[in-house]
């Protein structure tokens, strides 16, 4: 599979960006081309997959049904904004760049750059391992920022976005303020330096954690059974997060791939069913506008509870 | 897995060659060996999409190993007394020091940003092209230490050193120029235009040649002013200059549209023979019996050419594979 991800990226580098970076007078960005070519083929792939995977799902056993599901449309511009589209190239371009220039700063210092591989040198030479050590880290990373973003209130502002949704599907993964969305890349892209993800590998370890994160939003009564509950977050997990209780300051399972650090936490519920989702607390817009009016009003709820003198009380 | 693919000579430019003679045209050991078995000795391939390094036993032309690396890796040098070969990790900022016969690894080396990395010829500098940090390094050879580093815009990319040693010249391909740089004063002599994102570089008879990516052209200039003298016309997207062993031809790769390989007659800088290799040929070294390496970095393979035939065999190894070594270049100089 792998081979033909790369044949597939070479073809895209060979034959659509090179001619267009030549005409553009770009060419000289040709070397990290591919990289760009690979990022988009993966993103192109893991909507396909779960799209595959969770359509027939959402079908199977649904949770709900709607008798429209107007407010799903939304969420699937968000979708295709935050992963097919320029962003991931934004994403890879940027985190090389920062990369490049925090380790060779750190090199001309006499630090080493940290990389997993270094401080463990059994890694050396065993990507895979090393990719899921990655992943792992990353997602103690995710618990701690999702966690915090409903800690803050004016941060909650804007999270209240992606908790509005009471028609959650597995579109509803990227439904997210931009600014949430920054905050977020930022977070992520912070400890990935720490650690030394190499860029090649930072958009994969993107995809892939995305990829689970979607399965969790869809709207199938699946459920992974004691154990892989608590292995993987499962639909049934992360619903009880959604879930109208949860919503706001004080919630419940923030685990974005894996439940663990909610256990270690004290932050996990598993006797929730399958609840309703949503956050009455919100905004009518935040659940059901066009994209531009949920940004708008995340936005003006943010500055309000910034500069409002109420010091607590999210959700 | 090994993939034998029809003739990639062009036969417009078969003329070219038949008048300039054949043998002449060939690698220095072509006439005579061509055809031959290939002997021993192996390649080292630099998969710098796959942070990995693939060697490549030239008899059997089957990948027998594959050693990790940090990062990505690009370019290599060898010392100048050939007992070691150095990698460079431009992104994992470290060399990674090898034994140029068997491959071993020896020892690593944090190093800032090692694009493209040289010996001067008198074995006396150690340059390091930062690509992605937009600087140049001056090392003294051996010992490592800094001597100087020239931060300069944009994205230095190839090398190469005038006979004595005297002057190392970096394209940059971030801003279509060249840069010569005094190595006894440590400063920069001139900074001139050559073109379009320049990569490959190359020394020759007191002129300075560049293939021009963001063009179809070899860019000439006077290594004491900088001026450009000539433009050769080789292909869209001009990339790396390998000089044959024998010195009497230049060859050209172009990486866009028609990929092909262009040789230049040395004497007259005329192109006098084209062969069609697609799959992004990017760099080259010739085989002592007469095969010439490609690393090609779109198909994420190796090809392996008769330039008598013009017919080669492609071998796969990582993504996107660019250095190439050939350790016989090393055995036979030990």
């Amino acid at each position: 599979m792998i081979p033909a991800f790369d044949t597939a990226a070479g073809w895209i580098q060979e034959t659509l960006l090179l001619p267009m970076l030549f005409s553009l007078g770009l060419i000289q960005w040709e070397d990290i081309s591919f990289g760009w070519a690979l990022f988009a083929v993966y993103g192109a792939a893991q909507v396909v997959v779960t799209f595959a995977v969770c359509v027939p799902l959402e079908r199977w056993r649904p949770v709900e049904r709607w008798p429209d599901a107007q407010a799903v449309v939304v969420d699937v511009l968000y979708t295709f904004v935050s992963r097919v589209g320029l962003l991931p190239l934004i994403t890879y371009v940027l985190f090389f760049k920062l990369q490049v220039e925090l380790s060779g700063a750190l090199t001309d210092m006499g630090y080493v750059p940290p990389t997993l591989e270094r401080i463990f040198p059994f890694l050396f030479g065993m990507p895979v391992l090393t990719f899921l050590l990655y992943a792992i880290i990353l997602d103690f990373g995710e618990y701690w920022r999702h966690r915090l973003s409903h800690v803050f209130r004016w941060w909650y502002s804007l999270h209240a976005l992606h908790h509005a949704q009471r028609q959650m599907t597995f579109w509803s993964d990227d439904r997210n303020h931009l600014l949430d969305d920054i905050i977020g890349f930022a977070w992520f892209t912070c400890i990935a330096l720490l650690i030394g993800v190499p860029p090649m590998q930072f958009p994969l370890l993107v995809l892939l954690l995305r990829l689970i994160e979607s399965l969790s939003h869809a709207n199938a009564r699946v459920s992974y059974g004691w154990l892989g509950e608590r292995l993987l977050v499962s639909p049934r997990f992360h619903r009880a997060h959604h879930g109208v209780t949860a919503a706001g300051e004080i919630s419940v399972n923030y685990g974005a791939v894996l439940p663990w650090w909610d256990m270690i936490f004290r932050t996990a519920d598993f006797s929730r069913e399958f609840v309703q989702t949503g956050d009455p607390t919100a905004e009518e817009e935040l659940a059901t506008g066009g994209y531009f009016t949920q940004q708008w009003v995340g936005a003006k709820r943010m500055l309000r509870d910034i500069f409002s003198s109420t010091p607590r009380g999210a959700g | 897995m090994v993939t034998k693919d029809r003739s990639g000579l062009d036969g417009m430019t078969r003329r070219g060659a038949l008048a300039l003679g054949a043998a002449a045209l060939l690698p220095r050991s072509a006439g005579a060996q061509a055809g031959a078995q290939a002997g021993g000795g192996a390649v080292l391939i630099m998969n710098s999409g796959a942070a990995s390094l693939s060697v490549i036993d030239m008899a059997t032309r089957r990948e027998t190993r594959r050693i990790p690396v940090l990062r990505e890796p690009h370019h290599w040098a060898l010392t100048p007394d050939h007992k070691e070969l150095l990698i460079g990790d431009s992104s994992g900022n470290e060399l990674q020091v090898l034994d140029p016969r068997t491959f071993a690894v020896t020892r690593r080396m944090p190093i800032s940003n090692p694009y493209h990395l040289q010996f001067s010829g008198d074995g006396k500098f150690f340059v390091v092209a930062g690509l992605a940090r937009n600087q140049i390094d001056i090392y003294e050879a051996g010992s490592y230490k800094l001597l100087k580093r020239f931060p300069i815009k944009s994205m230095p990319s190839h090398m190469d050193f005038l006979p004595d040693s005297s002057v190392v010249f970096v394209t940059l391909q971030g801003t279509g120029r060249i840069a010569a740089i005094d190595l006894r004063r440590l400063e920069i002599l001139w900074d001139e235009p050559c073109g379009n994102a320049p990569a490959g570089l190359l020394v020759h008879a007191g002129r300075v040649l560049a293939g021009n990516m963001g063009g179809d052209d070899v860019a000439v200039l006077d290594a004491k002013t900088g001026k450009t003298l000539r433009r050769i016309r080789t292909g869209k997207g001009a990339h790396t200059l390998f000089w044959a062993p024998d010195r009497k031809t230049i060859w050209v790769n172009n990486r866009l549209d028609q990929q092909s390989v262009v040789v230049l007659d040395a004497a007259t800088l005329d192109p006098v023979r084209r062969y069609r290799l697609p799959g992004g040929p990017d760099d080259l070294e010739f085989a002592p019996d007469g095969n010439i390496w490609f690393t090609m970095r779109f198909v994420h393979k190796v090809a392996v050419m008769d330039p008598r035939s013009g017919d080669f065999t492609t071998i796969d190894v990582g993504r996107s594979p660019h250095g190439i070594f050939l350790n016989p270049r090393a055995i036979a100089t030990a």
